[in-house]
């Protein structure tokens, strides 16, 4: 009975409000990922049984008209792609596929002299996300070009069906790559591989910034408020904006120190591995007679230039500024260190949805309801900054900053509102438990 | 003497408790003023409008010439304020604290070494000065946080409970500094306390506060005679019930 009666203590101290406001941001949380790895895991399904193929036919031959009606007998539903000379961006563009096959000039006369002929790939890519180079339609048309290919020059050489299986590729595939209206002769893999490796750090140092900027303010204004030395330095005789001011600018000082030292043990980190992860798949070995990675990257417009870097530097002062802002607010809901810990929940979540999700898909891939959640996150925004400059969608970009811009002034109005008025002492997010204040028997109405 | 704080009417309205009702009264120069009553009868919301920390519904406070609503700033600089169980920063020593708190007074170096100087000498702490705040104990907080109230010679010191939490040879300690302050340079005392023993040794006026309304003012021995009470405690408990009777 006295250990029920103890366990019941415990229970009713760990089961609050603020418990069960913390399961339900964590249901949503999952929910809001689960359709977020729906739309992604369906994206790739779909694309691993796209039977949709598009091919470009340059050759116009016997040999490739056998080829397309073997393709079409073996499932396939073939599209037939127009690319004026070697714009291969052009044909991609406002298109619903991404990708296609150009089965070039003398196609057919490779086949019939028994020779490997050879075939284009065209891939866009339009974000810098993990799977935003998928090519199934275009690795469908690769296999079946294969598989008629391996038997017609079996049949030239009067090989058997048992030998044919031993038989490797008798395609070759030379990959381009579109972004936007430019193309590079290089396979999209190579690209997504660079951005990876190359955009790897941002993203960590833009949660590291946030967070720690965060979890400073909201320290610091609720231990003040906790030790109530907040009283004390709001009766002497300085401005309540020069109090507010010191602590958001000594916050921001600390995270930028923060993620400048994160930053720089994470390019050693990163340097390390992707120079191991590349030295083994011999990503540039691949590209023999192609372009260079770097070279590709200039060709593409994937470079970024000083007034590109200059705009995300802006889009993380901007940042920073929101999550200040937040974090006053944050910060005066505190009223003891248990609620202190808490605080810092709403901005995690902030943080932790758009990193993810940036991190597997294009934004714009995601369903309405979860692509308008995401979108409304501001710090949604800095993550996407980059790939947005990288991939030439400058309105996307500046639609993002605009919307930082006027969430920062509707935060930071409230923020300092708040601090200026008498609730910055009253104030507590108690979900109707009694206050601090009022257990100890000194009451905010005293 | 002239006032150097006078209280009109000043009210607070919270969302559905009347703090403080039309509460006024006024301090002279070298008084100290005791303003006592029971917990939430609206003692530390006047403290804290007075203070400029909590905005008035309606009513004012003049301190030394300025008014609370008008020129808050300008109040500032004339009053200190020691919150009830306030704090200091732990992370530092007692001189820097001292310094830290002198630099939002004045920004002119000489005289903010002449008011840490002054609080050295008040608080006592000596060598112990030299170390971390976290390293304190309650009584020595006690006695930095008074010397960081009085150093700057405020014309206004206002003390929540200043002895609270401490024990009888700390707060002797820190009611003689009180009295002496007052008595030899002139400063004003607004106190709040629970302590009736303290407020008769301490204060040469007092005001009982209840449910929001300031009941009565006068002089520990006015107070007497006119409740016919043998001390302050039983004024005190006569004051409030009749309140509640009310």
């Amino acid at each position: 009975m006295k250990f029920v009666n103890l366990l019941k203590k415990e229970l009713s101290e760990l089961i609050n409000a603020q418990m069960i406001i913390g399961l339900i941001v964590s249901l949503s949380l999952f929910w809001l990922m689960g359709n977020v790895m729906q739309s992604v895991t369906e994206e790739l399904a779909e694309d691993s049984r796209n039977t949709n193929v598009y091919v470009c036919d340059m050759d116009d031959s016997d040999v490739t008209h056998d080829l397309i009606k073997d393709m079409e007998s073996n499932g396939a539903a073939v599209n037939k792609v127009t690319v004026n000379g070697e714009d291969y961006a052009a044909a991609l563009k406002d298109k619903d596929y991404k990708s296609f096959v150009v089965l070039p000039k003398g196609f057919g006369d490779t086949v019939k002299s028994g020779k490997k002929p050879e075939i284009l790939s065209i891939t866009k890519v339009k974000s810098a996300s993990a799977f935003s180079g998928m090519t199934g339609g275009t690795d469908t048309a690769e296999a079946l070009i294969n598989k008629y290919l391996s038997v017609e020059l079996s049949k030239q050489q009067g090989v058997s069906e048992e030998e044919l299986k031993n038989i490797e590729s008798e395609l070759s595939v030379v990959s381009h790559t579109v972004v936007a209206d430019k193309s590079a002769k290089i396979s999209s893999g190579a690209i997504i591989g660079k951005i990876t490796s190359q955009n790897l750090i941002l993203p960590i140092i833009i949660m590291v910034l946030i967070l720690m900027t965060s979890q400073s303010l909201i320290a610091s204004i609720s231990n003040e408020k906790i030790d109530k030395t907040l009283e004390t330095l709001l009766s002497a005789p300085v401005s309540r904006g020069s109090v507010i001011t010191a602590k958001m600018l000594a916050a921001a000082i600390v995270a930028l120190i923060n993620a400048g030292v994160m930053m720089f043990g994470f390019s050693a980190y990163s340097k390390g591995m992707t120079g191991a992860v590349t030295s083994d798949l011999n990503v540039d070995g691949i590209l023999q007679d192609n372009l260079t990675t770097d070279q590709a990257f200039r060709q593409l417009g994937l470079n970024l230039g000083v007034t590109d870097y200059l705009l995300v530097g802006v889009q993380l002062f901007i940042t920073i500024m929101i999550c200040l802002a937040i974090s006053i607010i944050l910060g005066a809901l505190v009223n003891d260190s248990k609620s202190a810990q808490t605080m810092l929940l709403p901005i995690m979540m902030m943080v932790m949805i758009p990193w993810f999700v940036s991190m597997f898909t294009d934004v714009n891939s995601l369903p309405m309801v979860p692509r308008i959640i995401v979108y409304a996150i501001p710090f949604t925004h800095t993550f996407t900054s980059i790939p947005n400059l990288m991939f030439g969608n400058t309105a996307e970009f500046w639609i993002g900053m605009v919307y930082q811009i006027v969430v920062f002034a509707i935060v930071m109005f409230f923020a300092l509102r708040l601090f200026k008025s008498d609730k910055i002492l009253t104030m507590s997010l108690n979900f109707g438990q009694k206050s601090r204040f009022k257990k100890s028997g000194k009451t905010n109405e005293d | 003497m002239a006032n150097v704080l006078e209280v009109k009417e000043l009210s607070k309205q919270y969302s559905k408790v009347l703090a403080a009702d039309k509460v006024s009264f006024e301090i002279a120069e070298g008084e100290i003023f005791a303003l006592i009553g029971p917990n939430g009868a609206g003692k530390t919301t006047t403290i804290r409008m007075i203070s400029t920390l909590l905005q008035p519904t309606s009513g004012d406070a003049v301190v030394a010439g300025h008014s609370i609503l008008k020129e808050p700033e300008k109040v500032r600089e004339s009053i200190t304020y020691l919150p009830d169980e306030a704090g200091a920063y732990k992370h530092m020593t007692g001189v820097k604290y001292l310094r830290f708190m002198a630099g939002l007074f004045t920004s002119d170096i000489e005289k903010l070494n002449a008011y840490v100087e002054r609080a050295k000498n008040i608080c006592g702490l000596g060598e112990r000065l030299n170390d971390k705040i976290g390293s304190y104990s309650r009584g020595m907080i006690r006695k930095l946080l008074l010397a960081r109230a009085v150093m700057t010679k405020p014309k206004l010191a206002i003390l929540d409970e200043p002895t609270s939490g401490l024990d009888v040879l700390n707060a002797i300690e820190i009611r003689k500094t009180i009295k002496k302050l007052a008595a030899e340079e002139g400063m004003s005392f607004l106190l709040s306390s629970h302590n009736m023993l303290e407020i008769e040794f301490v204060s040469d006026r007092v005001g009982i506060i209840s449910k929001g309304h300031l009941m009565v003012t006068g002089t520990t021995a006015e107070l007497k005679e006119r409740y016919s009470a043998p001390n302050l405690e039983e004024v005190f408990e006569r004051v409030v019930k009749e309140n509640e009777v009310r």
